[in-house]
């Protein structure tokens, strides 16, 4: 942030996006997830935003879930959306191939910000599961084009460490969040 | 890929006040060190101590201020909800996490404080948690995010710091002034210096009001930015004015049999911190007007 936005409180608005790219290596990431550290995708991501109370807010989200739900005849990506306790609205994709998950999470996003709504993306979440089968996700920050590692281990506890270990396994591959205090939990995640 | 269209338009009526208002801080400042400068050594070594006092003030006013508001940092564990809650907000913002406390006091109110985004602390009432519903709780807690990001604290310490040192002068004057009678010498001097800190003083108060406002109305737009509800703020701040609900919740059965016992509905008792803040009508207008814009412009979009 420059030393005028400072000054005149702030940036009203997010710089350009950052590239999709860096959604995109997910899917390549995953590879070396699958193949050498037994991590397997569960079937399931989602995008998560804060749902706006405007008339055209609501034709663009049921706009957006028809077309998902066309193109999900060819590759037989499933669609479903929560409402969490926090009023943010998960739309969630069922497809057990990575690569769909990631092009079905970027039309959501895209969809939303054609629609001027690119601020309201809160993150993208994918689910995994390790060898011994517990949960790992990860989420995509979009404001920042980060990645970072989120292993839940119990109410409002995470494993930290596993944590790190993951980050160490796939930062040649995936844009990680440099900064850990932004590794921000999300509890209650429904996928 | 499209380019992002925003929300909300920019404030450049705003932001030229704002800019006006510090240009004229700053002329003052220029001026102020003019005249201490021409009224020789003796400016310059008071200018020195004082600054030396506003710098220890500035790198101890964030305990002080937590401690005064008898506020304590809560952990995830305390306060789970609130953790989520400035957690989703902090990545709406782009912003670290801050450090989270509460206050255990009735009166609603809530407040950042920290010199840099990193080190930046929010503060909660308990009775603001249990005053709000959720989504007013998050508005306000995007409204002290927004200060942080705009890094409120750090610009109103620096736009007081001449302010201060100009009232350490005057303390300083009217203690030792008095007893001036056989230095000649830098008599006048004093004098000016003096003066100057009078009329320093009067006017940085002035324009540190205002430009305080300016940001209010500024942090408001950062938390309807933020959340993408300005109504929801504006409902709390609606609340937080007047202590109580200003929409009825009751049933008008109910309300109708229990005025009777009310002389007069419960006054507004907010002070401190809210001092320095335009009219509560006057922001819950501006966010009423982001929420026609919000409506406004998303029409026109579809």
């Amino acid at each position: 942030m420059g030393f005028l936005d400072a000054i005149l409180g702030g940036k009203k608005k997010l710089k350009a996006p950052p590239a999709a790219d860096k959604l995109f290596a997910m899917s390549t990431a995953y590879v070396t997830l699958s193949s050498g550290h037994g991590i397997e995708t569960k079937g399931v991501s989602a995008i998560v935003f804060q749902p706006l109370a405007t008339a055209d807010f609501e034709a663009i989200v049921s706009e957006m879930e028809e077309l998902l739900a066309g193109t999900g005849e060819d590759t037989g990506t499933t669609i479903t959306t929560h409402e969490d306790a926090h009023d943010y609205r998960w739309i969630i994709l069922h497809d057990d191939d990575i690569e769909d998950l990631v092009v079905g999470v970027n039309a959501v996003s895209d969809a939303l910000m054609v629609g001027g709504y690119g601020d309201r993306v809160l993150a993208a979440v994918f689910a995994f599961k390790d060898s011994k089968g517990r949960a790992l996700y990860f989420i995509y920050n979009y404001k920042r084009g980060h990645w970072y590692p989120f292993v839940p281990a119990g109410k409002n506890v995470r494993d930290g460490e596993r944590e790190l270990q993951i980050k160490a396994i796939i930062s040649d591959d995936l844009p990680i969040e440099p900064e850990m205090e932004r590794w921000f939990p999300l509890w209650g995640i429904p996928i | 890929m499209a380019a992002t269209k925003t929300t909300f338009t920019r404030d450049a009526g705003l932001q030229s006040r704002m800019l006006l208002t510090m240009f004229l801080l700053g002329a003052l400042y220029v001026a102020f060190v003019g005249v201490l400068f021409a009224a020789g050594v003796q400016g310059f070594m008071i200018l020195l101590i004082a600054g030396g006092f506003a710098a220890l003030q500035f790198f101890t006013s964030d305990k002080l201020a937590l401690h005064a508001m008898g506020a304590r940092e809560v952990s995830p564990q305390e306060a789970p909800e609130l953790h989520a809650m400035i957690e989703r907000l902090c990545i709406q913002a782009d912003l670290p996490k801050p450090k989270i406390a509460v206050a255990h006091t009735n009166m609603p109110n809530a407040f950042a404080i920290g010199k840099s985004q990193k080190s930046a602390t929010v503060c909660a009432t308990t009775g603001i948690m249990n005053l709000l519903s959720p989504a007013e709780l998050e508005g306000v807690m995007a409204h002290e995010l927004a200060h942080i990001k705009n890094r409120d604290v750090m610009i109103m310490t620096i736009a007081s710091f001449f302010a201060s040192v100009a009232a350490m002068i005057l303390q300083f004057g009217f203690l030792f002034g008095g007893g001036r009678h056989s230095d000649n010498d830098d008599g006048p001097g004093f004098l000016v210096i003096l003066l100057a800190s009078l009329v320093v003083y009067v006017l940085s108060f002035l324009l540190m009001m205002a430009l305080s406002r300016y940001r209010e109305f500024s942090a408001d737009r950062g938390a309807a930015l933020t959340t993408g509800r300005p109504s929801a703020l504006a409902s709390a701040l609606r609340k937080i004015s007047s202590g109580m609900d200003r929409l009825p919740q009751q049933d008008l059965r109910v309300a109708g049999e229990l005025s009777a016992f009310f002389i007069a509905s419960p006054k507004k008792f907010i002070g401190g911190l809210f001092s320095t803040h335009p009219p509560m009508e006057k922001r819950i207008a501006e966010l009423e007007r982001f929420e026609t814009e919000l409506q406004r412009g998303s029409l026109a979009a579809a």
